[in-house]
């Protein structure tokens, strides 16, 4: 029998947030200052023998508007800090806010998006999209109109009415985008969305999330492993150090979008983040 | 030898599979009756003799009293449905709560392992003295469907993916929304898979139960009673009723579910 289902109490922190569009309450930040931030973050996993401290001394600010990509040697904690910045791990020390609000729980505040995509199967793709929306007791009619704008806007409007084992992997997580996305959460949150998917469909989807975000003051958390992908997303990259993770570099990406990924200053900026995580494995 | 078929045309599959049927039951009657005759014993009838017995019972119902099939047939059903309504009334919310609450699950295991095994027909005599007659049997038929309803449920809520539980958490979803919205819908299918077991075994349970059965019963106690006056024709006929309503039962419960799974997407 699983001990995993167990829909956890609210054991730490404050009432889950349900509520829709949050990220009106942080409307008087202005773009390009601090909207989040972490501080001092640290994660240790205890086993029966053993402690592992995956994350340690992590702290960052996230600005308001910006798409700030997670990347590391594989094994780092990215994951472990993107789910302690939802609130679906609790971290062993350290704080993390939007504007003045903690961050204990997790709440539609901080909207996500899966690798695996967690969808849910039972719903149609509109059901889906709409599931926050009932959640947060919008109203049918809105509730509607407003998942068929954003099933639009991911391209999915002719499967608005599928159930979701009929769709392939990207239209899936386009899915997922447009689920976060709905919501209008302060934060979004993205934990290797692309990673499941082929090559190609990889490069579509980052082209279409650039066209989606551009103009949309989205403020985004990108986890990934591709330091191709952060680049060509993100306006700043992050890269981690071996476990215990922390920061090691933080790296500005200044270019307009969409981006060249044959340019020579993407080309040599890539290398050297490539040289950045190759020196973490030569540390050891 | 090419008879023009075609696997690729639905019509064809179709014929095929009824062809297939047929000769199957006629092969079944042809066994059955070296049977009757090798054996050549009262206790089993002819298929002939049986058929005709099936025809009268259906024109003219229970050759000793003259009560109609419909009636036999319908006293089975009522407790077959009351037993079903309550084995779901109990198990569905009993094992959403012992799929969700390890402690809860850990304390009554033993004693859901204990009374699981026990055949549903042994608790037959006890109920029909504690019960009376008709809500015994009922009971006897809640004893069989109950425990592969649980179980399935608890068995489902153990399956559900981890991944949901916490998209919905950061859509912001509530405990009470997480259980309505997911945990319940998620666990359909195995509820069907559940359904689907206990009705086969609760249509073997009400038969059984009602061979104790008084003249309130139903078709069981038709089957004992044309047994007891030694009218076997008369009995395989009233067999040969019961294994067309459990068929028809199990078919129906094998669609319904087979349309839940399609529909919710999963597989139980």
């Amino acid at each position: 029998m699983s001990e995993k289902i167990k829909i956890e109490g609210q054991k730490w922190g404050q009432e889950r947030v349900r509520a829709d569009r949050t990220d009106e309450l942080y409307k008087d930040i202005p773009e390009g200052e601090t909207l989040m931030s972490i501080k001092d973050l640290r994660v240790v996993y205890i086993t029966d023998d053993s402690e592992t401290v995956a994350v340690d001394n992590f702290s960052l600010d996230v600005k308001k508007g910006e798409l700030i990509s997670i990347v590391g040697p594989s094994g780092c904690g990215k994951t472990t800090i993107l789910r302690c910045i939802a609130g679906l791990l609790q971290p062993t020390t350290g704080d993390i806010t939007i504007g003045d609000n903690k961050c204990t729980s997790p709440g539609s505040d901080r909207g996500m998006v899966f690798q695996d995509f967690a969808l849910f199967p039972w719903r149609t793709v509109k059901q889906n999209v709409e599931f926050g929306m009932e959640i947060a007791g919008v109203p049918k009619e809105e509730r509607q109109e407003r998942a068929m704008k954003y099933i639009k806007a991911v391209g999915l409007e002719k499967f608005a009415d599928s159930r979701i084992h009929e769709l392939s992997g990207g239209m899936k997580q386009r899915v997922g985008i447009a689920r976060a996305l709905v919501m209008h959460p302060a934060v979004i949150l993205m934990d290797e969305p692309f990673g499941a998917l082929d090559a190609q469909t990889r490069n579509i989807m980052q082209e279409q999330l650039t066209k989606i975000i551009v103009h949309s003051e989205r403020t985004i958390i990108f986890v990934t492993h591709s330091v191709d992908e952060a680049l060509y997303l993100s306006d700043r990259v992050v890269v981690l150090t071996k476990r215990p993770s922390t920061i090691y570099k933080v790296i500005e990406v200044p270019w307009e979008r969409p981006r060249d990924r044959a340019s020579p200053e993407f080309t040599a900026l890539r290398k050297k983040i490539l040289e950045y995580l190759e020196e973490q494995n030569v540390m050891e | 030898m090419d008879l023009g078929y075609n696997k690729h045309n639905k019509y064809h599959r179709l014929v095929r599979s009824i062809l297939i049927t047929i000769v199957s039951l006629l092969t079944f009657v042809l066994i059955w009756w070296l049977i009757y005759y090798v054996a050549n014993d009262p206790a089993i009838p002819s298929p002939i003799a049986t058929f005709v017995a099936l025809w009268e019972l259906l024109e003219e119902g229970d050759p000793m009293t003259g009560r109609s099939l419909w009636s036999y047939v319908q006293a089975s059903l009522t407790k077959f449905l009351s037993g079903f309504l309550l084995a779901m009334i109990v198990a569905v919310p009993i094992g959403l709560i012992l799929g969700n609450f390890k402690l809860i699950r850990e304390f009554t295991t033993p004693w859901i392992e204990v009374l699981r095994p026990i055949a549903p027909i042994a608790w037959a005599p006890i109920f029909i003295l504690l019960f009376g007659y008709v809500r015994g049997a009922t009971m006897v038929v809640f004893i069989g469907i109950v425990f592969p309803i649980l179980t399935n449920i608890i068995f489902g809520v153990s399956k559900i993916d981890k991944v949901w539980i916490d998209a919905s958490k950061t859509l912001g979803a509530t405990n009470f929304q997480i259980f309505s919205k997911v945990l319940i819908p998620a666990t359909i299918p195995y509820l069907m898979n559940g359904i689907k077991i206990g009705l086969g075994i609760g249509w073997m349970c009400i038969v059984a139960a009602e061979l104790y059965a008084t003249p309130l019963g139903g078709l069981g106690y038709y089957v004992a009673n044309m047994i007891t006056f030694a009218k076997f024709p008369e009995a395989f006929a009233g067999i040969i009723v019961i294994a067309i309503l459990g068929l028809l039962t199990t078919g129906v419960a094998e669609y319904v579910s087979k349309r839940v799974s399609k529909r919710m997407g999963m597989d139980a």
